[in-house]
């Protein structure tokens, strides 16, 4: 044997397990030998024929795993869905969770908002990297061991997802909902003015700064006016891009002035913290980022909620019909 | 047109199991890797000999063939052998065979009896 036929089976035996190694070795020269011989015989020169048999069995790597049946690839058919469905899960439930823990805790050990959401980020990344590879590793190596197995994970037909809501009565319970959320809303802003009965130390105090009716609450008032109309015509017409667009304008147009009035402390009526003995103590530095980070997180998830249905509505674009059968 | 690539596959997918079945017809006698390639193609069942080999390494795994070394020529060869179990699989694929063959028959001319 010569040496190029050497280093190729040399090549696709180390990868095998030793047990397999010497008659594997020994079928390969059988194979390359009669290849070789078969070409020699067409009229070629030996070291030739003998590279390009070599050429024709290709990657040695690849040679070996196709005698033994091992996968050439990360993860097969058997364990794709399985696989797929368990990061789509872990990655909508345990990374949300967890940043949001990150950010609470850091929050509450007083750093600023800027540090916190940083850190959040930092470590958002690390477990969705964690998360991706171990979770990868684990099916890897499910699928390079023998035996069946996935039948924990297997699909049933409860799985199936619901048609997405495009029918009017599936949306009345909404439209209910916000009318009824935004009129209280509403009545809160004005009859907090004249002291709020059920909060003992403001009973006859006014929770906003009075100074605001002359501008900024009447807007608050007709901003409200202004998502109710919205929250009827996402009734009327469902959602479509025109209403993503018109949430995200009204959802700024509220969470920028609220946020600027109460972060500069012009929202709340200077008497109604001295009665209720503003500052407690360390607590505002905890409680002024939660309130701003909620409130901005609140309006974003607003935004993306509405752009997620107007996608789902669009894609099932063929489902209206089949949904008034 | 069908592009050559689809057709090709096409073609590869409707051989595939064909291939076993002749391995196991044309191993009662005993042969070795490459003249089972030689026979077979001079027989017009083409086959390449990434698949066949490969193949007869799962058949025999599968107990459907068995193998002897064969080390009384310069190059030691391994000789495959239909086995018993083997036989029986090449008898069901073969009524098998027959069976789509007669119902492609029956459909391409158009008697659906």
């Amino acid at each position: 044997m010569t040496t190029l036929t050497d280093r190729y089976v040399w090549a696709a035996a180390r990868t095998l397990p030793e047990a397999q190694r010497a008659e594997f070795e020994r079928e390969l020269r059988e194979r390359i030998g009669d290849a070789t011989d078969a070409l020699v015989e067409t009229g070629r020169a030996p070291a030739d024929a003998e590279r390009m048999a070599l050429v024709e069995l290709g990657d040695p790597a690849a040679l070996a795993a196709s005698y033994v049946d091992r996968p050439l690839q990360l993860i097969g058919p058997r364990y794709y869905l399985v696989w797929w469905r368990l990061l789509k899960l872990l990655y909508s439930v345990v990374l949300p969770i967890s940043v949001g823990a990150v950010l609470l805790a850091q929050l509450l050990s007083g750093d600023g908002v800027g540090d916190a959401i940083g850190n959040a980020i930092g470590v958002g990344l690390s477990i969705a990297v964690n998360l991706g590879f171990w979770t990868t590793l684990v099916f890897a190596l499910l699928e390079r061991s023998p035996g069946k197995g996935a039948a924990d994970l297997a699909w049933t037909p409860d799985m199936l997802p619901a048609l997405p809501e495009l029918s009017r009565p599936g949306r009345r319970g909404e439209l209910i909902g916000s009318l009824v959320f935004l009129g209280l809303f509403a009545l809160v802003i004005v009859w907090q003015h004249f002291g709020l009965p059920w909060v003992g130390a403001l009973e006859t105090t006014p929770l906003l700064d009075p100074g605001l009716w002359s501008f900024w609450i009447p807007y608050f008032l007709v901003l409200i006016v202004l998502e109710m109309l919205f929250a009827v015509a996402i009734y009327v017409w469902g959602w479509n891009w025109w209403l993503v667009a018109a949430n995200l304008v009204l959802n700024v147009a509220f969470v920028v002035p609220a946020v600027w009035l109460f972060t500069t402390g012009q929202l709340i009526n200077p008497e109604a913290l001295d009665v209720m003995g503003w500052p407690w103590g360390d607590a505002g530095d905890v409680i002024v980022p939660i309130v701003v980070v909620v409130v901005i997180g609140v309006a974003v998830w607003d935004v993306i909620d509405g752009v997620i249905k107007t996608v789902r509505g669009s894609r099932a674009g063929a489902m209206p019909t089949l949904g008034r059968i | 047109m069908i592009d050559d690539e689809t057709t090709a596959g096409h073609i590869q997918e409707l051989r595939r199991g064909t291939v076993v079945l002749a391995c196991l017809v044309r191993l009662r006698q005993p042969d070795y890797g490459y003249a089972l390639l030689e026979s077979l193609n001079s027989l017009g069942i083409i086959v390449d000999a990434n698949t066949l080999y490969p193949l007869l390494r799962r058949l025999e795994k599968q107990g459907l063939l068995v193998s002897e070394w064969n080390t009384e020529e310069a190059r030691p060869r391994k000789f495959y052998r239909t086995s018993p179990a083997g036989e029986a699989l090449a008898e069901v694929l073969t009524t098998d065979w027959r069976r789509i063959d007669d119902a492609l028959a029956r459909l391409t001319t158009g008697d659906d009896r």
